[in-house]
């Protein structure tokens, strides 16, 4: 138990050190900007749920490596796990995720699909996307770790830019490839924008153009089985950036829970860094001619 | 003696290697007369060049090194070439904001819109040494 404490502690604070980009505070929701063509992000986030009395706390991190593969394709790993407090700390799963954005110039609204697919257990807490209807967070983690779920995730993201303000709209189905449920559906909206639009020509951290703040609204649809908002989990949540670097970024979100299918809480912390031209120095490492 | 000059010849001629004069524009890649028309906001601010410097360094040397001079591995464009530099500052703000995915030429749409006219601003300065 101890030991598996230090081993995700070590995880996430290696994560944290080998991470980098001026990024979206954006938790959820997902805009419509994409990976740079051969640029590795490497993220750590953690989830950390308030409970409700009867419940407990928890700590949800994840890994997650972004990785631009063309122009038009973007390719995200996930690896997950959690902490339960009186409970355990388990790892609860991983995901392959994909983003394609099909229209090459910036339109008045940019769509992308998205593709995920995840490889998890009822366990998960990290609550990238909140779909159907609220979970239950009263079982154990030793009985929500057997519960296996293979899912598919597909999101519609619109997104804009208008005035340096990012507007962007997620439309959520999921479905249980491992239970005859239905599908799942969600919902995530955001704005943001930076505190200033103009880049001074010093290095400061501390500069507004350093960091962009924004508020997102996410939460479950309901399924197939009934749609519509009864049982149903919601967040509003601001969050901020702050570019610490050139490739480093950090980002904080406290969503606040809007009904009683929902935490009363869940702060949200990541870290990412970016490793500009990764393909490049990969090939060179194998003794590609550069 | 000789070794110091072998070297210095190498790094010069590494540096005109790496150079991309040979690059030749996308002649399907071309701004809408109306962006071309657009002009600079920023063009009373020459201050406001140094931002876009920083923002140069931050987002462009990986393909157009640090001089804009365009490395010839990635493909990418020579900025301090006359091709790019008689393009409208119009011109140059449009390419930035959507790119040229199908070349490589990432968007730099998230970066606020004044930010890509400070690029622009900066591209200006970007001059061959000799």
């Amino acid at each position: 138990m101890r030991s598996t404490y230090i081993t995700l502690f070590v995880f996430s604070l290696f994560a944290s050190v080998a991470l980098q980009a001026q990024e979206s505070p954006y938790f959820v929701t997902y805009d419509h900007h994409l990976e740079e063509p051969g640029n590795l992000e490497i993220e750590t986030s953690s989830t950390v749920g308030v409970p409700r009395a009867g419940q407990h706390w928890f700590f949800a991190p994840y890994l997650e490596l972004e990785y631009g593969v063309t122009g038009h394709w973007t390719s995200e790993l996930y690896l997950e796990g959690q902490s339960t407090a009186g409970d355990s700390t388990i790892f609860t799963g991983w995901r392959i995720e994909n983003r394609f954005r099909p229209r090459a110039r910036e339109h008045w609204i940019n769509p992308v699909l998205y593709l995920e697919y995840e490889n998890i257990s009822e366990a998960s807490r990290i609550r990238k996307e909140i779909v159907g209807t609220a979970p239950e967070l009263n079982e154990s983690n030793a009985e929500s770790r057997a519960a296996r779920a293979h899912e598919l995730e597909t999101r519609l993201i619109l997104s804009s830019t208008a005035h340096n303000w990012n507007i962007s709209e997620n439309f959520i189905v999921e479905k249980n490839l491992t239970e005859n449920e239905g599908f799942e559906f969600g919902y995530a909206l955001a704005v943001a924008r930076p505190l200033a639009t103009l880049a001074s020509g010093k290095n400061c951290r501390f500069c507004r153009e350093n960091f962009i703040a924004g508020v997102e609204l996410y939460g479950g649809l309901g399924t197939t089985q009934g749609f519509g908002l009864h049982d149903t989990a919601h967040y509003a949540a601001p969050a901020i950036s702050w570019q610490i670097s050139d490739n480093a970024s950090l980002r904080f979100s406290p969503a606040i829970g809007l009904t009683h299918g929902s935490n009363p809480a869940l702060l949200r912390l990541g870290y990412n860094y970016e490793i500009r031209g990764f393909s490049g120095k990969l090939a060179r490492l194998f003794g590609a001619k550069p | 003696m000789k070794l110091w000059i072998l070297l210095t010849t190498f790094v010069l001629l590494s540096g005109v290697l790496a150079q991309n004069t040979a690059y030749q524009p996308d002649p399907d890649w071309r701004a809408p007369q109306a962006a071309t028309a657009k002009p600079n906001p920023l063009a009373s601010k020459p201050e406001a060049a140094a931002g876009g410097k920083k923002l140069f360094l931050r987002n462009c040397t990986e393909c157009h090194g640090q001089d804009g001079s365009g490395l010839m591995k990635k493909h990418a464009a020579d900025l301090q070439l006359p091709v790019v530099q008689s393009q409208s500052d119009g011109t140059l703000f449009w390419k930035i904001t959507n790119g040229n995915p199908d070349r490589g030429m990432p968007s730099f749409s998230k970066l606020p819109e004044p930010q890509r006219w400070q690029l622009v601003l900066f591209i200006r300065k970007l001059k061959p040494e000799n």
